[in-house]
């Protein structure tokens, strides 16, 4: 086959590709992936799942019952477990300890509505693209759509929580998320406006 | 900043500088409530567990601006000699404590576990009971609080049957 | 009633251990016998009560209501001594146990504890002359109001404090009313045990009500008027030197009083505990520092052969036997650094004024504290005044308590009563911990199957030696530390060769007295070893042992409690429905212990699911809070042995909280806990302590049987 051939069956193709990505539909249905690769989302979208992924985050997504705690993730001290409501134990549940705001003396983190993610969120052994997935996931995300889900992602009071995560008990600051609150919330939006894309595993 | 609420079923207002002091030395310095003990300050051992709304917190762990407007029970207004909680009355019966240091939590906590679950299982206790004692009286607090379940159901069985 | 009194007649107080000790200085050079002596004295528990027990009357106080008053020399820290204490009273005095009140009494009160509470002594050095004290105090008052009554004493008769004869009668109280002078009679014939009505029966503790309806009355709850709180500043490296400290933005903090600046330390005093410790956290100190250890550091100084030797045991000629190659065998075992965790931590309320000082603390050596506070001040020791609370959790831990000296300078300074406690992260950093161990045991068995010849080597951080309530004479003459190798002498007396070596290692951070001392490390690797000697001898493991523990007393106390502990548990070595069980045995300060677990795995997860427990303390006084005793000190030992551990990182001692200081909780406490008592002896022994020893090697020993693993390292954790 010659050059300019192979070039307009490739440009054909990378046509097709286009007009049939076109074709799904972007903001309804089930599986809201896409089989394109987009460097410019791309950088959106790690920056965004590196928030996601960090400890911070992953330990209230177990994916065994399981609260996390520290950067070295170890189970909750004590068994507490999510309990039958995310809320821990009927009397010794996560407002026992915590509170709504982070407590400095005792080192207890704390948010409104403190508590485990639901057990569709699990994200804890998770790939980054796995977690993105059911993140759109409308069966799994608490039936969000794509802009109830950017609110909440930006928005939520404990998620927020990440960057200013008090400190411990040992009376060191946590280590907040690797992206500053600013730039994730920027790339959150910039992922979602260009298709919440996640990336071919 | 002046903060109002009800403790053990009276109307308290205190002046306080700092409102994220944590409510156990509010109820220990300076209402002299000594029966919720300091152990750790970190919530990790349960001394310090009273409560407030009825639910079981660690005191140590809770600024007193959240007191605002609630009701606060401690182990002092849980019962008395001669009006014992039926929690107070089985630690009693099976002689529980040994130091004695870390039972008013456990009492707390249990009193707030009977509250929620009446007859609970040993695992239900063993979830929700999860103060430290370092006597290690765990062997006889089961048997108590399972003679409390029992006591409690006794106690809102008559009372029912005095009210009906 | 007055404290005056006309003829004394002095009891005769046996010697301590100092004095034994310095008796021996002479006989230096021969040195060897006399350890061996010593360490057999030590090894068999019996301690004198050492205090003024010459007159019942700075003991008891008759109250206007007819009730007695005990001042008990002796700390409650939840070991049930009070009650005892009040039982034996109740007996000889006559009167009710409900009549009976138990104060602690203070360093002023007369009968001042020289010694300590502690080493599960108090009730055994107490039996005899607290009972005898309160029968003279019984005939005191009956000849007093023989007196009165106008009648002869021999007519009259008591009960529950109230004398009677020829259709008269007269309290206790009224007997007391306006005496200024009492006769101190002789010791009477104490009572027979068949007539007691308390001692020896299950009474409900005396601070049963106190503790559960949360009375203030731990050492954290004192308080006084114008009470300031303080806080000192605590280096969290180990060997930390305080240099000099930059208090200048603590200075400005909101209720500060005064920032104390010392030479050899730098704390402030504050209108709450809040603000002195926000304030103390503003404080930058200069420490200097020499080194930062860490684990491996402490674990290769542990090691056999490290450290000093010292042979306290010897039989026979182990040492040539064990020397051979053939068919030695040799096991190491190792337990580690062990924190307290009481959870009320150390602290003081002191109120020193110009010419006085009153202490209010938890604390097991009021003596040692009153004299170093009185040499800290400058003040005479009659000028300070310990007055020691109910103990939240004891443990060993306050057996030394030299932070009082701090909050009392602080008062001194600021010229009002200072409070000042350790937090949670301070009290773990400065405890005086557990040492860690070392083990090495040898042994060789005959053609059928006993053990010829046995060894044990324990390796360990001080215990006695570096407290204060040792003479530093113990040291040099004893060599070995009592209390590392406490439990470490091997039981079994019929084995014809033995030996037992203790090797001394002083390590950089304090270790100190921690219930049991070194009974449950030794308990732990000689029950564990001796479980694999059975094994290789293909024989039954109370059996292995009941045949080779000696005909005499002891051997006999030893024997009847694993015949009974193994009769209780239905003892076997098979595993059944996924269950095995482990048996040990020990004996600690007379009193022999024999412990059978009942174990299962699930998820790597040792779960104890049923302990029995045979135990002779010979007599129980209160046989019910023996049980209570048990029950917690086996708990407390599996905790040890399955979770407990602190470590050394970067010349911290780590972790400082509960949770990552993993401890047992409600979820590990075994279903079923069945105890056995025995009373093979005709006094009250031992209890606090002895039922430590077995638990860690029996649960060690059925993990054996469940998995094939043999683990050798506390915490047991399974591969």
């Amino acid at each position: 086959m010659g050059k300019s051939a192979f070039g307009y069956m490739f440009f054909g193709f990378l046509l097709m590709g286009v007009v049939v990505a076109m074709s799904y539909p972007s903001t309804k249905g089930e599986n809201l992936s896409v089989l394109l690769d987009n460097p410019v989302e791309d950088e959106a979208y790690h920056k965004m799942m590196d928030v996601l992924m960090s400890p911070r985050c992953v330990n209230c997504h177990p994916s065994d019952n399981i609260p996390k705690q520290g950067d070295d993730r170890h189970p909750h001290y004590f068994g507490m477990a999510r309990g039958e409501n995310n809320l821990g134990y009927q009397a010794t549940n996560c407002t026992t300890c915590h509170q709504t705001e982070n407590n400095r003396y005792s080192g207890v983190p704390g948010a409104p509505e403190w508590s485990l993610a639901p057990d569709k969120m699990k994200w804890e052994g998770l790939t980054r693209n796995e977690i993105a997935r059911s993140m759109l996931n409308r069966q799994h995300n608490g039936d969000r759509s794509l802009t109830e889900l950017e609110h909440h992602l930006t928005e939520h009071e404990l998620v927020l929580w990440a960057w200013k995560p008090g400190v411990d008990a040992q009376g060191i600051p946590r280590e907040p998320p690797p992206v500053p609150l600013e730039e994730y919330r920027a790339a959150v939006k910039e992922w979602i406006e260009n298709g919440a894309i996640v990336p071919e595993d | 900043m002046k903060i109002s609420f009800t403790i053990n079923g009276t109307a308290q207002s205190i002046e306080i500088a700092d409102e994220n002091t944590p409510l156990l030395w509010v109820v220990r310095d300076i209402l002299d409530l000594k029966g919720t003990k300091f152990g750790c300050g970190k919530a990790a051992c349960g001394a310090c567990t009273l409560h407030v709304g009825g639910e079981a917190v660690r005191s140590c762990s809770y600024a007193i601006k959240f007191v605002e407007g609630k009701e606060v029970t401690t182990i002092e207004g849980l019962g008395n000699e001669q009006n014992p909680h039926p929690v107070q009355q089985a630690w009693i019966e099976e002689v529980v404590p040994q130091c004695g240091y870390c039972q008013p939590g456990f009492m707390m906590a249990t009193a707030a576990l009977l509250n929620k679950v009446p007859n609970p299982t040993d695992e239900e206790i063993d979830q929700n009971i999860i103060n430290v004692c370092r006597c290690a009286t765990y062997y006889r607090m089961r048997k108590a609080i399972h003679k409390a379940a029992e006591l409690q159901a006794v106690m809102n069985a008559s009372t029912e049957t005095q009210t009906s | 009633m007055s404290k005056k009194r006309t003829s004394r007649r002095k009891f005769l107080v046996r010697g301590t251990l100092g004095t034994v000790g310095v008796l021996a200085v002479g006989t230096y050079l021969f040195r060897n016998p006399i350890r061996r002596v010593i360490a057999g004295a030590v090894d068999s528990g019996e301690t004198p009560y050492l205090g003024d027990t010459s007159s019942p009357i700075i003991w008891f106080e008759v109250t206007e209501d007819n009730r007695i008053v005990l001042y008990s020399p002796k700390v409650e820290m939840g070991q049930g001594t009070f009650t005892s204490l009040a039982q034996m009273a109740a007996d000889e005095l006559e009167v009710s146990i409900e009549q009976i009140k138990v104060v602690h009494a203070t360093t002023a009160s007369g009968n001042m504890d020289s010694f300590a509470t502690g080493g599960s002594t108090s009730v055994s050095s107490l039996w005899v002359p607290l009972r005898e004290l309160a029968a003279t105090m019984r005939e005191m008052l009956k000849n007093k109001a023989a007196d009165k009554m106008e009648l002869p004493s021999e007519q009259l008769t008591i009960e529950n404090g109230v004398v009677s004869g020829d259709g008269k009668t007269m309290t206790y109280a009224e007997v007391a009313q306006n005496v200024s002078e009492w006769e101190v009679p002789d010791i009477p014939d104490l009572k027979d045990m068949k007539s007691y009505r308390y001692i020896g029966k299950p009474i409900p503790r005396l601070d049963l009500k106190d503790k559960v309806f949360g009375a203030p009355i731990f050492g954290m709850d004192a308080t006084l008027p114008d009470m300031l709180y303080g806080a000192v500043v605590r280096s969290s490296a180990i060997g930390a030197k305080y240099i000099d400290a930059d208090i200048s933005k603590a200075e400005a903090m909101p209720g500060v009083i005064k920032i104390i600046k010392e030479p050899d330390f730098v704390g402030v005093v504050a209108n709450s505990l809040i603000e002195a410790e926000n304030a103390k956290d503003a404080i930058e100190v200069n420490w200097k520092v020499e080194r930062d250890w860490q684990t491996a550091d402490i674990e290769a100084m542990i090691a056999v052969g490290q450290g000093e030797p010292f042979v306290i045991q010897e039989e026979g000629d182990a040492e040539s036997l064990l020397n051979e190659e053939e068919r030695i065998i040799v096991q190491e075992y190792k337990s580690p650094i062990g924190a307290h965790a009481q959870i009320e931590p150390n602290g003081a309320l002191a109120h020193v004024e110009s010419n006085k000082a009153t202490i209010y603390m938890s604390t097991q050596v009021v003596k040692i504290t009153r004299d170093e506070i009185a040499e800290r001040l400058d003040f005479e020791k009659d000028k300070v005044n310990i007055v020691p609370t109910f103990l939240g959790g004891g443990f060993g831990r306050r057996l030394h308590t030299p932070n009082a000296i701090q909050a009392a300078v602080m008062s001194k300074i600021v010229g009002k009563p200072v409070k000042c406690f350790f937090t949670r992260k301070e009290e773990f950093q400065n405890d005086t911990f557990r040492p860690p161990t070392h083990h090495v045991l040898k042994a060789k068995l005959t053609e059928s199957g006993m053990i010829a010849a046995i060894e044990h080597n324990v390796s360990s951080g001080d215990v006695a030696f570096g407290s204060p309530m040792l003479p530093a004479i113990a040291a040099p003459i004893l060599g070995a530390d009592l209390g590392a190798w406490r439990g470490g002498m091997i039981q079994y007396g019929a084995i014809p060769n033995f030996r037992t070596i203790s090797w001394r290692v002083t390590l950089p951070f304090a270790t100190s007295w921690w219930r049991s001392l070194g009974l449950l490390a030794n308990t732990f690797a000689i029950e564990s070893f001796v479980d694999e000697l059975a094994i290789a001898a293909e024989k039954n493991p109370a059996e292995f042992r009941l045949a080779q523990i000696q005909d005499d007393t002891r051997g006999f106390r030893l024997k009847e409690v694993i015949k009974a502990v193994v009769e209780k548990s239905g003892y076997t070595d098979e595993v059944i429905d996924g269950r095995a069980m482990g048996f040990a045995a020990s004996t600690d300060a007379n009193t022999p212990c024999a412990q059978v677990v009942e174990v299962s795995i699930s998820n790597k997860e040792i779960k104890v699911h049923r302990v029995t427990c045979a135990m002779d303390p010979g007599i129980a006084v209160n046989p019910d809070q023996v049980r209570a005793q048990c029950e917690g000190a086996i708990i407390m030992g599996m905790s040890a042995a399955l979770f407990e551990k602190m470590n050394v990182e970067d010349g911290q001692l780590t972790p400082t909280i509960y949770g990552p200081y993993q401890m047992a909780l409600m979820k590990h406490a075994p279903k079923e806990i069945d105890v056995v008592l025995l009373q093979n002896d005709d006094k009250p022994g031992a209890v606090g302590e002895p039922p430590l020893g077995p638990i860690g090697a029996a649960v060690a020993n059925a993990v054996f049987r469940l998995t094939g693993q043999r683990l050798r390292e506390m915490p047991l954790k399974l591969a």
